[in-house]
């Protein structure tokens, strides 16, 4: 087993107005899984990004076998032997497996020109493919470039000894659409490995797949590991930790809080790691009792994605929904909100049904909604302040559908101070404003419907500290009038800190709900996990 | 037009819903219907195919470019099936008023200035837009389904029916154009209109209307169509051929979209 060690030393990267990495040093060794763990804007994803060659660190150096490595861009990053695997795939579905395996390296001959000699197969694997041929005049040139036509043949073939060389069986000329996400995730690893790297990086793999798929990927990233790849395994499911790494690092908060065999790594010692020593929040103390239920669920269930959701929400109250990533929390607010269509239960507001709710129907009951995406769900780019700080409730400013200026600019206006919006005028376009700033203009939209229950959807996501705050204050300021909040975030911090009450979604139901009074992180992350 | 492209739509069926109008009009009055009447069904029917546009788009998802598309020439021979292809002329009197007739006439100078009635509609339908788009629900939403159809929608925005609307609008004002012509020129052809829908579309490209939706200005249009209708009309005066007339359109309606580009940068 060849023996390597990918090492970085001082690691950091400063953004405008936080520091991503601060001074990570860290070693992954050849032939071992290292499982890199943190919570939400720990830094895991800036150090894979770093080490992919995708971002370049502010300070601090990273060496590969003892050797320092300059990472100026993917394509380099590749060069030098580390491949990453992110989250979100980047196949192409229209092409087959063999084209998006070799993706930019097809394989070509029918060569027309005088400098290079012909050859049949004028193609190396993986790094080597980039490496040039000199011809008889001296000339160095590109071995990719030399073909006219593509050597299908010989991509097809090559693609297969890459599949199989990983003990793999798939149907190269098969289309990628028609692939499992599985599978699709074993092309994509497929494609990393057919740049033959030493180091791999998976970002989160088993996030879309079913147990039997992550049985199957886990014996691959175990013989990869024999072969002497060094593995950077990234996840937020700790019971999966337990069966595929050799040992956990944690990041927090930009350093490395600690790292640890994996025989150590209880969930308790994870979550000590991760999160330090839980930091006492304040908590909103108990929900208001005795008023009347705003908003009903009954069975809902959307897709395979949700299962049997019911909950209850009263008027003042503050429910957070908590999961990880892919347990449905979006889907639940976007079915209440009937922008996704539920496949099956009821919605009751006030007592009634709701038929067929779509988001108009909603907003005229008294929904409203700030969805998960600001920028391409929330906001309208082109538009000014003020119109996006009407768009929902262009019905309540207007007359008879006549829209009265000064009337929006007063509503809008008052958004501004109400919300404490920064801005020097709201006829600048919306996209001038800081992201915290833009989701209170999406927040104070709603508000200008007058909504009796406001969702929520991660609005913290990419916001400073005060803007947080700020946001914090204002849904406790809606509860305090009587509004009913449904609150979704991934920092859980968040949602002791504001609501009243947390269900706890895990495989599409509601695993557990607890009240916040007293409940402390470590539990609640648990929940989570379902460790 | 501005509304639909802001809307993030196309249509290219105008040119030909501008002749099918016409020729619609002169049917139905040879069959025997008041003109009244039979101009109110052509801009119905011009409504009519610009809604069918819309529904496809909405509840198909079938893009607006291609309905229209298949519109362009499906109308276009329904124009000619209609009329046999020759234009009918069978007019009444009070017809020509809509195409020429005057509304007022002002001593100038040694001539006079008569102010015509299609001017009158064009002046009126361009303000009609402007106040639409500008001071109505309907207006903002039309900018807000063209600039972020998924915000537009979680904001309780009925985003089909405004696609329906607005090309159920474009296909009416089509038809009004098409009417329009028939009477200035006493008769229904199969002919006219032709190429329209690209001088209508890069009049509102000119204008400053973002191809991709979402923003435009109503009185950008008008200073497009002008601004053409200037340039087309000083190169006939200079007798400039038809053919080095389209070649100046093209590069013209370049270099503004071009200029408008860097301006922005």
């Amino acid at each position: 087993m060849p023996d390597g060690r990918l090492e970085t030393e001082g690691l950091r990267k400063d953004y405008p107005g936080t520091v991503a990495l601060d001074g990570v040093s860290v070693a992954f060794e050849a032939g071992k899984v290292s499982a890199l763990i943190g919570k939400n804007g720990a830094g895991k994803s800036t150090l894979v990004k770093i080490l992919a060659g995708a971002v370049r660190p502010t300070s601090g150096s990273v060496r590969l076998n003892g050797r320092t490595l300059q990472l100026r861009s993917p394509r380099e990053a590749l060069a030098q032997g580390i491949a990453a695997v992110h989250q979100e795939l980047s196949l192409i579905p229209d092409l087959t497996v063999g084209e998006n395996i070799l993706l930019g390296r097809l394989p070509k001959r029918g060569h027309l020109n005088l400098f290079v000699a012909p050859a049949s197969r004028r193609w190396v694997h993986g790094r080597d493919a980039r490496a040039t041929t000199n011809d008889t005049d001296g000339h160095r040139r590109d071995a990719r470039a030399t073909g006219l036509i593509i050597d299908w043949k010989g991509a097809f073939d090559r693609a297969a000894a890459i599949l199989s060389e990983l003990g793999l069986s798939l149907d190269v000329r098969a289309k990628v659409s028609r692939l499992s996400i599985a599978q699709q995730q074993i092309v994509e690893i497929a494609k990393a490995m057919s740049y033959a790297p030493r180091v791999l990086m998976l970002d989160e793999p088993t996030s879309a797949l079913a147990a039997n798929e992550v049985d199957r990927l886990f014996e691959l990233i175990r013989s990869l590991a024999r072969r002497g790849v060094i593995l950077v395994y990234i996840s937020h499911r700790l019971h999966e930790l337990s069966r595929i790494a050799d040992s956990v690092t944690a990041l927090r908060d930009g350093r490395v809080s600690g790292t640890m065999p994996i025989g150590e790594a209880t969930p308790k010692a994870i979550v000590q790691l991760m999160f330090g020593d839980d930091v006492a929040a304040g908590r909103p103390g108990a929900a208001p009792s005795g008023r009347a239920t705003v908003l009903e669920v009954r069975g809902l269930s959307y897709r395979d994605i949700l299962k049997d959701i019911s909950l209850a929400l009263m008027e003042g109250e503050i429910l957070g929904i908590a999961g990880m990533l892919g347990s449905g929390r979006t889907e639940l607010l976007m079915s209440i909100f009937g922008a996704m269509r539920a496949s099956g239960g009821e919605i009751l507001v006030d007592g009634r049904v709701v038929r067929r709710p779509t988001p108009g129907r909603m907003k005229r009951l008294g929904l409203g909604l700030a969805p998960e995406s600001r920028k391409t769900q929330g906001i309208v780019p082109l538009m000014s302040i003020r119109d996006n700080g009407c768009l929902a409730g262009l019905a309540k400013i207007a007359k008879h559908g006549v829209i009265w200026k000064a009337r929006q600019r007063r509503v809008v206006e008052g958004n501004v101070r109400e919300l404490q919006i920064r801005t020097p005028g709201i006829e600048r376009a919306i996209t001038s404003l800081s992201g915290g700033n833009q989701q209170k203009v999406v927040i104070g939209n709603w508000l200008n419907t007058r909504p009796r229950v406001m969702m929520f959807d991660e609005p913290t996501r990419g916001i400073d500290v005060q803007a947080k705050g700020q946001i914090f204050d204002i849904i406790r300021g809606l509860s305090r009038q009587g509004i009913a909040c449904l609150f979704v975030s991934s920092e859980l911090e968040e949602l002791l800190e504001v609501c009243h009450r947390v269900i706890i979604l895990r495989d599409g139901r509601i695993a557990e709900t607890h009240s916040t009074e007293g409940l402390s992180l470590q539990r609640l992350f648990e929940g989570c996990m379902g460790a | 037009m501005t509304m639909v492209i802001i809307a993030g739509e196309i249509d290219l069926s105008v040119g030909s819903a501008v002749a099918f109008a016409g020729c619609l009009t002169g049917y139905l009055i040879e069959a025997g219907w008041p003109a009244w009447s039979a101009v109110i069904a052509a801009l119905a029917f011009g409504a009519a195919t610009g809604a069918f546009t819309g529904v496809m788009r909405a509840k198909f998802n079938v893009p607006s470019f291609i309905t229209s598309l298949a519109l362009l020439t499906g109308l276009s021979g329904a124009a000619f099936k209609l009329t046999g292809g020759y234009p009918l002329t069978d007019f009444p009197e009070g017809f020509a008023f809509l195409g020429s007739g005057v509304v007022l006439r002002m001593p100038l100078g040694d001539g006079e200035l008569t102010l015509m009635f299609p001017v009158v509609v064009l002046a009126c339908v361009f303000v009609a837009t402007f106040l639409l788009m500008n001071y109505t629900t309907f207006g903002r939403s039309v900018y807000a389904v063209g600039g972020n159809a998924e915000a537009a929608r979680l904001c309780g925005i009925s985003v089909g029916g405004v696609r329906i609307a607005v090309l159920a609008i474009t296909g009416a004002l089509a038809a009004l154009a098409g009417v329009l012509l028939a009477s200035r020129m006493s008769s229904g052809s199969p002919e006219v209109g032709r190429g329209w829908e690209l001088d209508i579309i890069a009049a509102v490209i000119v204008g400053g209307t973002s191809l991709s939706g979402g923003a435009g200005r109503v009185w950008g249009t008008l200073v497009g169509v002008i601004f053409i209708g200037v340039i087309v009309n000083g190169m006939r005066l200079l007798d400039v051929q038809e053919d080095g007339q389209r070649i100046a359109r093209g590069v013209i309606i370049l270099l503004a979209v071009v200029l408008s580009k860097v301006q922005q940068d």
